[in-house]
């Protein structure tokens, strides 16, 4: 049980450590924390990702406190939000303390210029698994094709065309969207 | 000027912290209205270059522009009371929702909402991915890299060895650099 305790926070430690380019970014992290540990299913994961993209609050921040609950209770969201946040106090204030010459520090530079593609890639594995578990294995769906769940996709996509890059928007849209298509059959 | 004592920066953060809904870039417009516009205790750039150095810093972009701001108010004790005030309403608001799920899902169409706002991450990645794009893919090797990064993340390769292969790999590059203009 205490181990649970420990893994717990160093999971998340873990997350606040190597997570590069906001919230998003630690989606990779918590996929392989549930496909590791029998902490939350799939499913608990899809679920948690939504809700915490309409409550208050950063969404990275959001997901691993309710990872956490999910695993531990109240002691556990405690555990996993202050294990994600305690490396970024002490890398976030040292860097301030040199920030004008950490961004143009060479060193700094070129991790950089190879960090960046890496998070590009992580953040895109998340999108294509997503997209492989909602859209085309969706185990409700017949045809192994949902085509429900395509047209919100393809509508949301077009959107963006037209809409700002709030994120919110194409929550609720997709939300309602979502209950619409629930008549149609 | 409000005082940027430990009690007032608290405040101001859990006021951040409630009215943040999404995440990422949404906190510019937010920090400048509540640090610049209202109390004066930052100036637009800094807002601006708290960002670009947040998002090169690991964790959470939100959290590192607040750690940021309450370091440079207060040092260290600004630092704890910017990082637990924006962190108190999510805790507060992730607990309660998380406590009354079951009776959350109850709603009718709840499930129906929550699989629309699902699909609506896959977008959100695709935008998140469009903003980076430009500045992450600049060349041959980039490109190569982010491919390679993918195949390795598709077959599920542990996330945090990916990273820290990147950072060494930098290290390597530019040691080589360093290296050869000597």
């Amino acid at each position: 049980m205490y181990s649970t305790y420990f893994l717990l926070f160093f999971e998340f430690f873990k997350v606040g450590l190597f997570t590069f380019g906001g919230g998003y970014a630690s989606l990779p992290f918590l996929y392989h924390i549930c496909e590791t540990y029998n902490w939350f299913s799939h499913q608990e994961l899809t679920q948690l990702i939504a809700i915490s993209g309409i409550t208050p609050g950063p969404i990275g921040l959001n997901m691993a406190t309710f990872a956490g609950f999910k695993t531990l209770g109240i002691i556990g969201a405690f555990i996993s939000s202050v294990a994600l946040i305690v490396p970024m106090m002490f890398i976030t204030s040292q860097v301030f303390r040199l920030y004008k010459k950490f961004s143009e520090n060479e060193y700094v530079k070129s991790v950089l210029y190879v960090l960046r593609p890496t998070s590009c890639a992580l953040i895109s594995s998340v999108a294509i698994k997503l997209f492989y578990n909602l859209v085309l294995f969706n185990k409700i769906s017949i045809n192994s094709i949902d085509f429900k769940s395509l047209f919100i996709v393809i509508v949301l996509f077009l959107s963006t065309f037209k809409l700002k890059r709030d994120p919110v928007i194409y929550m609720l849209i997709a939300g309602f969207l979502g209950v619409l298509l629930k008549f149609i059959k | 000027m409000e005082k940027t004592n430990f009690w007032n920066i608290f405040k101001v953060f859990f006021k951040i912290g409630a009215i943040l809904l999404g995440g990422g870039y949404v906190i510019i417009p937010i920090m400048k209205q509540e640090l610049v516009e209202k109390r004066n205790w930052l100036s637009d750039d800094e807002v601006f270059d708290y960002y670009s150095v947040s998002q090169c810093l690991p964790g959470i972009i939100a959290v590192n522009m607040s750690i940021l701001v309450g370091y440079k108010l207060r040092k260290t004790k600004g630092m704890l009371a910017s990082v637990f005030g924006m962190a108190l309403s999510p805790f507060v608001s992730i607990v309660l929702v998380a406590s009354f799920l079951s009776k959350i899902m109850n709603i009718p169409f709840i499930d129906c909402f929550l699989g629309g706002v699902n699909l609506s991450v896959i977008i959100l990645i695709y935008l998140t991915l469009k903003e980076m794009w430009h500045k992450s893919i600049v060349d041959v090797f980039s490109s190569f890299w982010f491919v390679f990064i993918l195949l390795l993340a598709i077959f599920k390769v542990n996330p945090a060895i990916l990273i820290i292969i990147s950072i060494v790999l930098g290290l390597i590059i530019q040691k080589i650099r360093g290296e050869k203009s000597v």
